[in-house]
């Protein structure tokens, strides 16, 4: 009885982490047109890409301190369901499904849209909100994979908070080229001193031990390209790529790729 | 609540995890919400998959009918629904109604934000004239794909 009490406690977590990050996702109305504009295909794709991330989530920050194949399943698995009936039920008081008919895929697609972040939230909360810190053992075991896979994470969870947004759209089109240069040099910059200069707990003491420039070869540029591939997936999911010029989507993956390089470099700090 | 200390045999923890901290059995909680979790992904993952392959992809296809006739001091207000039959969600869904009866026809319209396939939106065309003494023909104008 005493494991389940603390596993309901830890369950509880993991809806107020859900719900602390998705909310400001479902009080998004993109996220509602997109979940049933979104081509079939790439939602599905998605939800599948969906489960592997979260288990691999789990395995760093999972909201039970677990290690065994076992157990990463169960918490991704749950925390997915977290995410998925945490939606169902805001989307639903929110009123943002059809009043009459049935419940159909528009309203689905609604909640598969915002069951993974709620999900991502679920696993991250485990480690935020919980009472007892993370072994260091577990993140200094991160090996490069490892860390460019919790840059990918981070960078699609901010990332994900704007991507659905016209505004994205907006800015690319208000920019020029130059700006475009300006913004991807602040991103690389930024995320280069957020992860290595800063001093944010989660900063990786070996790594400063390097030169700066093995630094920036070996982790920022890779976390950028990171930060630029998720954005690109991302707004490729959204539909928001589908028949516009290039150079236009070259813009629009650099802008989503500036919230992106942030979560890249805390993706240490918060997951 | 720890008035029970359980005292759990050793031999039943698994020493071969490299040394690691390796907990009991999950408890029946942890399976219960996993497989409401792994329930919850089959149904999101089924129902877009089997949309994916076996969904109707046809255009939206509005019809436009009216439900009531409420005269107010500012007009008639007629409240109308607009059905999208098609297989394709639209925006921006522009319905119009013109209302012929004596005199030069009257026309109104109005703009729905969405109408997902196979699902119906409602909204209002307001008319200086009683719409049911003379013939209201509605129709959906145009609209604009989803994004």
């Amino acid at each position: 009885m005493d494991a389940n009490a603390a596993y309901g406690r830890a369950l509880a977590r993991a809806f107020g982490g859900a719900l602390l990050f998705s909310f400001p996702l479902l009080m998004t109305m993109e996220m509602w047109s997109l979940g049933m504009a979104v081509e079939r295909w790439r939602l599905l794709a998605f939800l599948l890409l969906s489960l592997p991330m979260l288990l691999g989530l789990s395995y760093y920050a999972g909201f039970e301190p677990t290690f065994r194949l076992k157990d990463e399943v169960l918490d991704a698995l749950a925390a997915f369901g977290v995410g998925f009936l945490l939606a169902a039920l805001l989307l639903a008081v929110f009123g943002v499904f059809e009043r009459p008919g049935p419940f159909w895929r528009a309203d689905l697609g609604k909640i598969a849209l915002c069951a993974v972040p709620g999900a991502i939230g679920a696993l991250v909360a485990g480690k935020q909100l919980g009472e007892d810190a993370p072994s260091s053992r577990e993140r200094s075991e991160a090996g490069t994979l490892g860390e460019l896979f919790l840059m990918a994470v981070g960078a699609l969870f901010l990332a994900f908070n704007v991507a659905p947004t016209e505004e994205m759209i907006l800015i690319a089109y208000q920019m020029g080229p130059l700006q475009a240069l300006l913004l991807m040099a602040l991103s690389v910059l930024l995320l280069h001193a957020f992860v290595y200069r800063l001093g944010f707990p989660g900063e990786s003491r070996r790594r400063a031990a390097r030169g700066p420039l093995r630094t920036f070869v070996g982790f920022t540029a890779p976390g950028y390209g990171v930060a630029l591939i998720v954005s690109l997936y991302l707004l490729w999911t959204f539909g928001r790529t589908d028949g516009v010029a290039p150079h236009e989507i070259a813009t629009m993956t650099i802008v989503l790729a500036f919230p992106a390089a942030l979560g890249a470099a805390t993706a240490r700090l918060v997951v | 609540m720890a008035t029970t200390p359980k005292t759990r045999p050793p031999a039943k923890r698994k020493p071969s995890a490299a040394g690691r901290a390796s907990r009991d059995e999950p408890p029946l909680l942890e399976w219960i919400s996993a497989a409401i979790g792994l329930a919850c992904a089959l149904v999101a993952i089924g129902f877009v998959g089997w949309d994916a392959l076996l969904g109707e992809r046809s255009p939206p296809a509005v019809e436009v009918r009216l439900m009531a006739v409420t005269p107010t001091p500012h007009g008639f207000v007629a409240e109308v629904e607009a059905i999208n039959h098609g297989g394709s969600p639209a925006a921006q869904v522009a319905i119009e109604g013109v209302l012929s009866g004596e005199g030069e026809p009257e026309t109104a319209q109005a703009t729905l934000d969405y109408i997902p396939e196979r699902s119906r939106a409602k909204g209002g065309l307001v008319f200086e004239h009683d719409p049911r003494a003379g013939r209201l023909v509605l129709r959906a104008k145009g609209f604009a794909d989803v994004s």
